[in-house]
């Protein structure tokens, strides 16, 4: 169609000609062709993985090549620090904290040499395609050597296409969703936060031993997440007494649940499932509060923070849910080393106003444990060999605020971490959520309880 | 001035602008030219928004849904029927006509403000439509559309070493045969129909042009412009995606985009387009450590050149020309003018 | 019908607050034929001014009016200092200063109070009674009271006293307004002021019905109330009230009772106000006027 326009293609040729020609001669701003050389790339062809893996996970053949300069290793995050998702801007709060902590004793050591860690945080407002932008940019322009907890499920199903390509390991990514099991995507690896399907897994365990009839209404949000809820545990719940009587949505974009929660609550069930996130959460248990309706609350893993909880007042009080987290507001972990460590850490380097009982700081303390952990027990300094180390975690235990007993493994079957947590319920008394039953082993169970769909689509 | 002198005049700055523009993806990196692609696109969609509402005076806030449905149509024919990027331009035209005429018929009905606050509702209800019909088409169940990025064919080796240089040269092909075709339109027969209706409605009816057919045909015309750059935003950002506020946030930057270039202008949509998108990139740039205030400094800007420039940076400058070649025009006999 | 009557009320619940932020809307477009859409953001500000003060341990009744003072200057201010200079201007002008307050405002809130959520108390109690099988909760009534309330104190404003007159006649012809002495400058900055501390309360009387106060809080609303006020008739007080009414009304019952409309809800209003202009097209209760955009 363009060559069919002979003259314009011919003026178009003369001034490209003409513009190459001025970059040619005197412009240090013109851009650099592709580099055609493979010996610069330290990934490329490199047969070097961790020792004890015989057989290399990634396939790094068609990568473009990357090299480490200097003694700092750069991570990029694209988080939401604006609009209505910008609590989670807390999980960069307590990861800062952790790399100013390393970094104060000297930074990391990987494969010999000790490197500072650098944290880049863009914000994309929870919006998918600004995180690809944001991604794109820390990728081409700051030159990161790889991404860290970038948050939410639809953020990151829409960069993993360009991190596969690039070959960025995108490490310990916010969200709990089954898709991080695809085994075409060895390049994002989840969190240490409970896998949603899991959650649904000992939901359907704990309501066979006690309430093996039940009756369950679910809420949840309209999109892949909340989806992810009704679909795991409408395919547990198959031969069993439990029944879903009722299954409604809301829109992700206005957390406004009143009129879904009065329909609900019109059935009376016994079980009230909330696959929802943040205000959303907080929101529907007012209403249900308000509806005089009195079930047993499910909420989702990822509403256990303390702000969250603490905005739905007295209507909180009895929730359930699972957390691989110590809760920093427990006082029972007072005395535990992991705890004393964060709070400590997050006094000397943390922000004035940063809280010391936030599950958020603390989720992000963590996954920032788990990166410095990887990065250590990396055998040299390239993506490769860091993706490699991630996707071999072995038995990793007592990292930032993981429940004690608890680990975590990552190996060519299981893609997925988290499996090891509590089932908690939320006291009002004492404010904080204390553990019902736990730690519950689910290692290696993630992809077997998930349809394959969710996971492979 | 001669009009064969000015003829030439605009001639020249023509040739210089493409020129220009020509040697951008040259000397700029990925995020720069990507900038610069962004800037074409929401040139394209002002350029049509401003046959709507600058020419015609049917103010639409809810073009934003029509820049969505050009690029979930092209995102979906290349990621579900694996198409090319350019044959789904012909099909986006089509759609996006008939929608907008579709909608221009009860628009007749309306009059300014009733009718901003109905294309309003569109730009609102427009994201949840796309969550609920498209997003079968998206990752993993997600309305957000990635088809396969368009790359650099053999043939354009000889200018092009990125792919993203292609696509911008491709972006820029689209935007200037778009603008010549609107510039057209507007100085010929339909252009001069669109003012009249919009200045005084009986008045162009009595003058025997059919009012309602120029509406609905503008609001038709506008709708595949602003159509045509949702799908070049498909080609630039490889990705169609419907988010409320940006859908929302996009309706309005194309109306301050005309605003700001000047209203009823051929070229000030454009110019608009280009100070809405590197404004708020510098807005972002200028107060590095406090990102939360960027639309602050974005929006004061906007405020600041509403008071100095009222009329537009195309009317502004028309209007220092007409006193520059008054007062030289005037020199030889100087007499006291009141400005 | 008990579950019916539910929804009405989370639909009246929602409307009452729709149709407070309407009444503004229509309020500064009658006085001035300006569409303010920098109003959801300018009511965002005070409430984050009645937050801050109720976290300092003002009471939440003293915080709302001390905001809402604060708000009325700000409004007057605001005319003066950003829209009078462009008061003659294009419409577009107009539309594209208040487009740039809107960025503005809610950036600025969001620097001054920071971005993590805010709860701020209800000016309510707690609780409620039971109706049969209905519970009518305290803050429902109270809603409800507030904006009848406000009706009556804008009815009364705007007919039985001077300032009233005054106003009325600006909106309805500015030139002739003058020759009577009376300044229209002044008329429009009481407009906005008025608008400005309606907003106020109706943020304060918005938030605490959601889990938290939110640089976005008011956004969601803002489209609401302009297909209220749409719906109503821009110009009529009347009809923002009613036009606010239904769209929560209808918003609640789509969900109840309308299955295929999950999700997409918003389809009830604009589909609403979409026949009610084809018959009507300046609303249920607007007259037919020369508008400016």
């Amino acid at each position: 169609m363009m060559r069919s326009r002979p003259t314009r293609t011919a003026i178009r040729s003369l001034a490209v000609a003409a513009a190459i020609a001025l970059v040619g001669a005197a412009c240090e701003g013109g851009r650099d062709k592709p580099s055609s050389d493979p010996t610069t790339g330290g990934a490329g062809s490199s047969p070097s993985t961790g020792p004890g893996t015989p057989e290399p996970i990634i396939d790094a053949s068609n990568c473009p090549p990357y090299e480490l300069e200097g003694d700092t290793i750069k991570f990029g995050m694209s988080l939401p620090q604006s609009g209505l998702y910008s609590a989670f801007d807390n999980i960069r709060v307590g990861a800062e904290v952790y790399f100013d902590y390393i970094n104060d004793q000297g930074g990391v050591d990987i494969g010999g040499s000790k490197y500072k860690i650098e944290l880049t945080a863009i914000d994309d407002a929870y919006e998918a395609q600004s995180t690809v932008n944001n991604v794109n940019e820390m990728i081409n322009d700051e030159d990161v050597f790889g991404l860290f907890s970038v948050v939410g499920t639809k953020n990151n199903l829409a960069i993993r296409d360009i991190i596969n390509e690039q070959c960025v390991p995108s490490l310990f990514a916010a969200t709990g969703a089954a898709a991080w099991g695809n085994k075409d995507y060895p390049w994002l690896l989840g969190t240490p936060l409970v896998p949603y399907p899991l959650e649904m897994k000992a939901l359907v365990d704990y309501l066979e031993a006690n309430q093996p009839d039940a009756t369950v209404a679910i809420l949840r949000a309209s999109d892949d997440f909340g989806r992810t809820y009704s679909d795991v545990f409408g395919s547990l719940i198959e031969g069993t007494g439990i029944t879903v009587v009722k299954d409604e949505t809301y829109n992700p974009e206005q957390f406004d649940t009143a009129a879904q929660v009065t329909s609900l609550a019109a059935t009376d069930a016994d079980v009230l499932i909330l696959g929802a996130t943040l205000l959303a959460c907080p929101d529907a248990l007012g209403n249900v509060k308000d509806s005089g309706w009195d079930p047993l609350v499910y909420l989702s893993g990822t509403c256990t923070s303390k702000t969250i909880i603490s905005l739905a007042g007295d209507a909180a009080d009895g929730v359930i849910s699972v957390s691989s987290f110590m809760d920093p507001a427990d006082p029972q972990w007072s005395t535990n080393a992991q705890m004393t460590l964060f709070k400590d850490t997050l006094a000397e380097f943390g922000p004035a106003d940063a809280d010391p009982e936030s599950g958020v700081i603390g989720f992000g303390w963590s996954a920032a444990a788990a990166l410095v952990h990887t990065l250590t027990n990396s055998p040299e300094a390239t993506r490769v060999s860091v993706m490699e180390t991630a996707r071999t975690l072995t038995d990793v235990s007592e990292i930032g605020l993981m429940v004690p007993g608890a680990a975590f493994n990552v190996n060519a079957d299981d893609w997925f971490l988290g499996e090891t947590f509590n089932i908690v319920q939320y006291s009002l008394d004492k404010g904080y959520f204390e553990v019902l039953e736990g730690p519950l082993d689910f290692d290696g169970q993630t992809a077997s309880v998930t349809p394959d769909a969710l996971i492979n689509s | 001035m001669a009009r064969s002198t000015m003829f030439f005049t605009r001639l020249g700055i023509s040739v210089v602008v493409l020129a220009g523009l020509l040697y951008v993806p040259q000397y700029f990196g990925t995020t720069e030219t990507q900038l610069w692609s962004q800037a074409i696109y929401y040139s394209l969609a002002a350029i049509g928004l401003n046959l709507l509402t600058g020419y015609n005076g049917q103010v639409s806030i809810g073009h934003g849904a029509f820049f969505g449905l050009g690029a979930y149509t092209t995102a979906i024919l290349m990621e579900n029927n694996g198409w090319q990027f350019l044959p789904t331009l012909p099909v986006v035209i089509v759609i996006a006509l008939a929608a907008g005429a579709a909608f221009g018929f009860p628009a007749l009905r309306l009059k300014g403000l009733y009718l901003a606050l109905i294309t309003l509702g569109i730009a609102a209800l427009f994201p949840d439509l796309v969550n609920r019909f498209a997003s079968k088409y998206g990752t993993a169940g997600t309305s957000l559309i990635q088809p396969p990025a368009v790359v650099a064919p053999s043939w354009a080796d000889s200018f092009t070493d990125f792919d993203d240089q292609y696509r911008y040269y491709m972006a820029l092909f689209i935007g200037v045969v778009m603008l010549v075709l609107a510039a057209n339109l507007v100085r010929g027969r339909f252009g001069r129909a669109l003012v009249a209706v919009r200045d005084h409605e009986s008045a162009a009816s009595i003058l025997g042009i059919d009012v309602a057919r120029v509406k609905v045909s503008a609001f038709a015309i506008s709708s595949a412009y602003a159509a045509v750059a949702g799908s070049v935003s498909v080609l630039i950002e490889g990705s169609a995606n419907a988010g409320k506020v940006e859908v929302f946030r996009q309706s309005i930057l194309f109306l301050a985009a005309i605003v700001i270039g000047g209203v009823a202008t051929v070229i000030g949509p454009v110019v608009g387009a280009f100070v809405v998108v590197f404004g708020q990139d510098f807005a972002e740039d200028l107060i590095d450590d406090k990102p939360e205030l960027a639309p602050a400094t974005f929006g004061i800007l906007l405020i600041l050149l509403m008071y100095v420039l009222p009329d537009g940076i195309i009317g502004g400058a028309r209007r220092l020309l007409r006193r520059l070649t008054d007062r030289s025009a005037a020199e030889p006999a100087p007499t006291p003018r009141t400005t | 019908m008990t579950l019916f009557l539910q929804q009405l009320m989370n639909g009246i619940g929602n409307g009452v607050i729709y149709a407070s932020v309407a009444l503004a809307l229509v309020l500064i477009y009658r006085t001035t034929g300006i569409l303010n859409f920098a109003q959801g953001e300018m009511a965002l500000f005070a409430t984050y001014c009645t937050w801050k003060l109720s976290d300092e341990g003002v009471g939440i009744v003293a915080a709302i009016a001390i905001s809402m003072v604060f708000a009325f200057v700000t409004g007057a201010v605001v005319e003066r200092v950003l829209i009078r200079p462009v008061e003659r201007a294009s419409p577009f002008v107009i539309l594209i200063v208040t487009i740039g307050m809107f960025l503005a405002v809610n950036s600025l809130a969001v620097t001054i109070f920071g971005d993590d959520e805010k709860q701020l108390p209800s000016a309510f109690a707690d609780g409620g009674w039971s109706v049969g099988d209905v519970s009518i909760t305290y803050e429902f009534v109270g809603l409800v009271l507030v904006l009848v309330a406000e009706c009556v104190l804008l009815f009364l404003l705007l007919q039985r006293t001077k300032l009233g007159l005054g106003l009325r006649a600006v909106a309805s012809n500015a030139e002739s307004a003058r020759l009577v002495g009376i300044s229209s400058g002044t008329m429009l900055m009481f407009g906005w002021a008025i608008a400005a501390a309606l907003g106020a309360l109706g943020g304060a009387m918005y938030v605490p019905t959601t889990p938290a106060l939110t640089a976005g809080s008011m956004q969601a609303v803002l489209v609401y109330a302009l297909a209220g006020a749409t719906l109503g008739g821009f110009d009529s007080p009347v009809g923002a009230v009613a036009g606010g009414l239904v769209v929560g009304v209808g918003e609640a019952m789509a969900i109840q009772y309308i299955e295929p409309l999950h999700d997409i809800e918003l389809v009830v209003p604009f589909a609403l106000i979409g026949i009610v202009l084809l018959f009507k097209p300046t609303g249920l209760f607007g007259r037919n006027v020369v508008e400016r955009v």
